[in-house]
């Protein structure tokens, strides 16, 4: 199997001197395409911090990270930000869609970044929708949307650009039970379906019931890595 | 389109606050729009009184006769000028001038003065010297009874000479060819009054003026108009290729003193409208870095998705021209009405203006494409440049720290 994500010794810090804490010390991990991974582990353990360097979205005090072969701490700005538009799909606790947009557009605004036609993006939009169960819905703005179905919005979102990958931060804790499930369902689907790369940073048992691998983090180091 | 769309939702997200925003800039390019007419319109006038007063819009003389003149420096192939001038299609007018120092008499008095000898047919095309008379006809060129020619002479030299019309004056000065020249007219007209440039003068017709000067046919100096004053540098320099032997100035040099005094004058004009829109522009500025604060997450999410920081720099100037754009283009469907009566009717001045003997009563402004597109412009350039910091404060959002922010 091909390792889609590769992080060799990573290390972060916080803080300095007496205050300093460290989030991820040394942590070395590989993930393989079409995984369906749930990092756990208690608060401050450095789950969220994990996923924010896989994601590009942190910089590593020391040690490297590879998103499909490429190191993207050799990436400048604007590399990054269209390895992340291209290559990776984010899903956040709080949805984190923007408010001015549709539903539809939410999903359509990523594609615009990378440039792809305007009939092609309708078309992939009307897919997404269905995909997450949200037809007859695209109209309408976030604020008119149950928080599942934003969620679901967010999740159409991070599938829209056809990543490689797709990192969910707790993407569950804001839901109810029965709609955490149904979006968890959909996302396994499409690991399925798809053989798409899920890496949830999460408390969340119903993930874990259904990762097919899972990273226990305690104290920013890997304690436990079991696969199912 | 999308990014259209996203930007004109997030001016509509603050309606009250982009309404009062828009309300600004509308006020702002309002007020410059008011007064570039008003000062444009203003320069327009005293540009008309120095040029139909007297210089013309372009005049052509014998090499550096502009900066020294001598009697001598004369063109002499005056056929070849007229025809030049006649054929250009920009020239609507020309006339041709003579000139000479001279010392007059009247009476018992003597006084310095200035001979010009004009055409008496087309110099009233060129300039107002007609509507100068203040006593007195305007001059004919043939003789009275006596033998004596008509001259018209300055408020200043009748004044000096203690003269009047139908009084006699002597002149007394050096022909081309190095003779005395003196000779005895008859006053037909006072011109202008004590202000007048040529409250000195003594305007002779041309022929009168070229025999008593020894000048044969030659001229010192043609004036001219062309169909409006802006085009005086670009019609000059095409006159100068068809006269290669003679210099072609437009009034900008004739009346360099002046164009260089009207241009600093408009310099600082410029600075206290470029005052009036910045301070318009603080609180543009203060808006979009309020916007930009609010949305912090938001941009974190755009550059955790993807978004290049430049394409927020431009999502933020969109945002910005276009709530320029829309407060300019209602400003300008207000104001136009105004600045138009200000062109048509104008201001009407308790006492009238003289200049150099021409009274004006109405401060008139400028209604022209100018007037309305210079300010325009001028504010979307502001509005873009001051849209670039907040711009580039939203670009060095950081993802993971925005996702933070509430």
């Amino acid at each position: 199997m091909t390792n889609v994500i590769e992080t060799k010794n990573l290390l972060r810090k916080f803080g300095s001197d007496e205050t300093e804490i460290i989030a991820l010390n040394k942590v070395s991990v590989e993930i393989e395409k079409g995984e369906f991974t749930a990092i756990i582990g208690p608060s401050g353990s450095g789950k969220t911090t994990l996923l924010h360097l896989i994601g590009g979205l942190d910089e590593p005090d020391d040690g490297s990270v590879f998103l499909s072969g490429a190191n993207i701490a050799e990436m400048s700005g604007n590399e990054l930000s269209d390895f992340r538009r291209d290559h990776i799909g984010f899903i956040f606790q709080a949805y984190n869609l923007i408010p001015v947009l549709s539903a539809q557009e939410n999903i359509e605004y990523i594609m615009l970044l990378q440039g792809v036609p305007a009939a092609e993006r309708k078309s992939r939009v009307g897919d997404m929708l269905n995909l997450v169960g949200l037809e007859g819905l695209g109209d309408r703005r976030p604020a008119h949307l149950s928080g599942g179905q934003q969620q679901r919005v967010a999740v159409a979102r991070a599938m829209a650009s056809q990543p490689d990958i797709i990192l969910a931060d707790e993407p569950t804790a804001n839901l109810d039970s029965k709609t955490g499930i149904a979006l968890l369902d959909v996302m396994r689907e499409l690991n399925e379906k798809q053989n798409m790369t899920f890496v949830f940073s999460t408390h969340d048992q119903k993930i874990m019931d259904r990762a097919t691998r899972l990273i226990h983090l305690e104290d920013g180091a890997i304690e436990k890595d079991e696969r199912k | 389109m999308l990014t259209l769309r996203i930007a004109f939702r997030n001016i509509l997200r603050q309606k009250r606050r982009s309404l009062l925003t828009g309300l600004s800039m509308t006020g702002g390019y309002m007020l410059f729009v008011f007064a570039y007419s008003l000062l444009e319109g203003s320069y327009g006038n005293i540009i008309d009184i120095f040029t139909l007063d007297n210089t013309g819009h372009i005049q052509v003389h014998k090499e550096d006769y502009l900066d020294k003149p001598k009697i001598y420096k004369s063109v002499q192939d005056r056929a070849t000028v007229e025809s030049t001038l006649s054929d250009h299609p920009k020239v609507k007018s020309f006339t041709p001038r003579v000139f000479s120092p001279a010392l007059a008499y009247g009476t018992d008095k003597t006084a310095p003065s200035r001979v010009i000898g004009v055409d008496t047919e087309t110099e009233p095309t060129v300039s107002r010297l007609r509507e100068k008379v203040s006593e007195g006809n305007y001059f004919s060129t043939a003789p009275d009874a006596d033998g004596y020619y008509e001259a018209m002479i300055g408020h200043g030299l009748a004044t000096s000479l203690k003269i009047g019309v139908a009084d006699e004056i002597v002149l007394i000065s050096q022909g081309a060819d190095g003779s005395i020249a003196n000779d005895i007219f008859v006053v037909a007209a006072i011109i202008g009054n004590r202000t007048s440039f040529d409250r000195m003068a003594v305007y002779l017709p041309l022929a009168t003026a070229q025999e008593f000067l020894a000048m044969g046919g030659d001229v010192h100096e043609y004036a001219m108009l062309i169909d409006h004053r802006d085009n005086s540098r670009r019609v000059a320099d095409e006159l100068a290729g068809f006269l290669p032997d003679l210099t072609v100035s437009p009034w900008e040099e004739v009346q360099a003193t002046f164009y260089r005094t009207m241009q600093s004058d408009r310099q600082g004009n410029n600075f206290m409208m470029g005052l009036i829109v910045f301070i318009v522009f603080i609180g543009v500025l203060n808006t979009v870095l309020m916007s930009v604060l609010e949305r912090t997450r938001e941009f974190g999410v755009l550059r955790a998705i993807g978004a290049r920081p430049a394409s927020l720099i431009r999502l933020i100037t969109l945002e910005t021209s276009i709530l320029a754009t829309i407060s300019v283009l209602l400003g300008m469907v207000l104001i136009a009405p105004m600045v138009y009566w200000l062109s048509q009717v104008g201001f009407l001045v308790p006492e009238p203006i003289d200049m150099g003997g021409i009274e004006f009563q109405h401060m008139k402004g400028e209604f022209s494409l100018q007037v309305f597109l210079t300010p325009m412009m001028f504010m979307l350039v502001t509005a873009i440049l001051i849209s670039i910091p907040p711009g580039i404060r939203a670009a060095r959002i950081l993802p993971k720290e925005a996702m933070g922010a509430h």
